[in-house]
């Protein structure tokens, strides 16, 4: 069995999960407008880190300058969760797995032959930062990258490969990430809607965030156990969403494998807030016959945070369940899909304690991954 | 685990089981061997040899064996090839035009999603960035998602594209023994 | 107008890598999109690009887009009306 030891969020919301969750419960956002960040020509409605704050914070752990603002924020995210998770990153039983969309690309706009630009390098210097002996593994699947980075450590655990894996996953924004998504016409410049029949596009976000992750033979009764994972592909087009759902229907089909309904308490799903993404998950949900259960959608918090989208999503979810709430999907106000998914604007109470987290993103990717709290019941 | 098929891609020659099967540019090897698809001239080149290789281990194998097949794909650089020729369209204020037909390929999975598309394959597909082209760690991933998601077959392998003299596609069919 | 034509067929030739292909293997009248010459929605997107790079024309929403890129013909039409350069 795998189980949750610690976990760590790091966002324009706060430094710490506790603080991120509290954020979100009180309905906090720092999506904001910007003129012309990182010196765009068109502005953008987008959740940014302050630098100095993370640059400081990180300066206190000991760390030179020689690494650039994506690696100082996983290590920053990474040391404060192996703090809480108390092992020794030495070992030869721990493994890194790092989730990223575009690592330091913004390196290129400075040099467009940057050695910082192979994300494999980047990995190889946050792992050594913590004097890691293993090579780390970097999922790269676009936005679903954050759950298929649990599921490719969460595999390689319980092939008996490594007893603990370090998760981390983080995106910075950048001219070059914003002015593509500017090009696909995906952003909204006012806060997303998730599913709500006004949403026009989504937001982008900047955070990281790690969990730590432990096979174990024996679950305690307050333990953040895995139950299953699924990832397939709609085999449709490398950019549109199905129009059927197929690759996330696929998804939801396999988890209901490994968990019951009953134990649902919510789907967090992927709720980019762009008219195809939402629409889709909808049919998906509709199909997989889970439309009664809660849904929630947290980029109204946060933006679309790429890479670490999928490792704060099921961060967060953890904390809903252990105090007992659904959070709340911040910008939705009237349901815009063909099927209609229960959603709720304000934090609902819920005593289930199970979750599935849902993502869908470019190549056509769908994944999605299981929890439970207290383990199996029978 | 058992290897089936094997293919190879260089900027010398395309090797299928070890046998040289063309020489050649990567356009020219589409049209000599495949010629079907005119979507593969929109690729970018780290999709184009995934593509190819892709095409030539699967397209002996029959739908119904492909539609739960995974790809499992790794590589060193991923989409940075893209990633520079988008970076200069957007590089100069005074000619920015980012382009979307770019942007969409700077993501390393997207091979995954083409070579998905063309064969209907609704399995996983998932790209790692790994520094080394390092076999035992591909088997050992190879094996978990065997274990874990019970595929009919995996395409799977090494794709990496740096510029288009210096390429290097390395896949293969896998087969889970204890299936056959 | 004709120029105009033969000038667009040759850029959408260009931006989309349509290879293998040339202008007078496009039907100005044929639907560019679906059947036709079979482009999708990032070409959609792109040839947004080149009317704003090569005729300096802004389309701000995708959804005025669909109208324009019926075909070679309708884009023509558009842009001769429309372009500052």
């Amino acid at each position: 069995m795998i189980r949750k030891i610690a976990d760590n969020i790091i966002s324009p919301l706060g430094l710490t999960s506790e603080k991120n969750y509290q954020a979100v419960v009180s309905h906090n956002s720092a999506l904001s407008f910007y003129e012309d960040a990182f010196g765009l020509p068109e502005p953008c409605f987008v959740s940014l880190l302050d630098r100095q704050v993370v640059s400081t914070a990180f300066n206190g752990l000991g760390g030179t300058s020689s690494y650039s603002f994506f690696e100082k924020l996983c290590i920053l995210s990474i040391s404060r969760a192996l703090i809480n998770a108390a092992i020794d990153s030495q070992r030869t039983d721990v493994v890194f797995v790092l989730s990223t969309t575009k690592g330091n690309v913004d390196s290129l706009a400075i040099n467009l032959e940057s050695e910082a630009g192979y994300i494999g390098v980047s990995a190889e210097k946050i792992a050594g930062f913590f004097g890691n002996p293993n090579k780390p593994i970097v999922t790269s699947n676009a936005c679903i990258s954050g759950v298929c980075a649990q599921i490719a450590a969460i595999r390689l655990l319980l092939a008996g490969e490594y007893k603990y894996a370090v998760v981390v996953g983080a995106d910075v924004l950048s001219r070059f990430i914003i002015s593509g998504f500017q090009s696909f016409k995906a952003l909204s410049y006012e806060n997303c809607k998730p599913y709500d029949k006004d949403r026009i596009g989504l937001n982008l976000g900047e955070a990281a965030g790690t969990m730590i992750l432990e096979r174990v033979d024996k679950v305690d009764s307050d333990d953040w156990i895995y139950v299953g994972s699924s990832i397939h592909n709609d085999a449709n087009h490398i950019s549109g969403p199905s129009r059927t759902g197929e690759g996330s229907f696929r998804v939801l089909v396999d988890i209901l494998k490994s968990i019951r309904k009953e134990e649902i308490a919510f789907i967090n799903a992927h709720g980019t807030a762009t008219v195809y993404n939402d629409e889709m998950e909808s049919i998906a949900i509709h199909r997989a016959e889970l439309e009664e259960i809660p849904v929630n959608g947290l980029k109204g918090f946060y933006g679309h945070t790429l890479g670490a989208a999928g490792v704060i999503e099921t961060i967060l979810s953890m904390q809903a369940i252990d105090n007992k709430v659904i959070l709340p999907t911040r910008g939705y106000e009237t349901s815009g899909t063909t099927y209609h998914l229960n959603l709720s604007n304000s934090v609902r109470k819920t005593e289930k304690q199970g979750f599935i987290k849902i993502l869908s993103g470019f190549g056509g990717s769908n994944a999605g991954i299981a929890y439970k709290k207290g383990g199996y019941n029978d | 685990m058992t290897e089936v098929k094997t293919v190879m891609l260089s900027p010398c020659f395309i090797k299928v089981d070890g046998m040289k099967i063309f020489n050649g540019s990567i356009n020219d090897a589409y049209r000599t061997l495949i010629n079907d698809y005119p979507k593969f001239f929109k690729m970018d080149g780290l999709c184009k040899i995934g593509f190819l290789g892709a095409e030539l281990l699967l397209r002996c194998i029959a739908s119904e064996d492909k539609e739960n097949a995974a790809i499992i794909l790794f590589g060193r650089a991923g989409s940075l090839s893209t990633d520079r020729n988008y970076q200069k369209t957007i590089s100069n204020l005074n000619n920015y035009f980012p382009s979307p037909a770019l942007f969409v390929y700077t993501l390393a999975n997207i091979v995954t999603g083409e070579i998905a598309i063309r064969h209907k394959i609704y399995g996983e597909t998932s790209f790692y960035i790994t520094e080394e082209n390092d076999p035992q760690m591909m088997e050992t991933v190879i094996k978990s998602v065997f274990e874990t998601s019970n595929p009919s077959l995996i395409l799977a392998g090494w794709v990496d594209y740096e510029t288009e003299n210096n390429y290097l596609a390395e896949l293969k069919i896998v087969r889970n023994q204890k299936q056959s | 107008m004709d120029n105009l034509i033969e000038q667009l067929k040759n850029q959408i030739i260009e931006v989309l890598n349509l290879e293998d292909m040339t202008a007078a293997d496009i039907d100005s009248e044929a639907p560019l999109f679906g059947e036709g010459l079979g482009l999708d929605s990032i070409d959609a997107l792109e040839l947004i690009v080149l009317l704003e790079r090569e005729y300096g024309i802004k389309l701000t929403n995708p959804a005025e887009g669909k109208a324009i890129f019926t075909s070679i013909t309708s884009i023509a039409d558009y842009v001769s009306r429309n372009r500052k350069k």
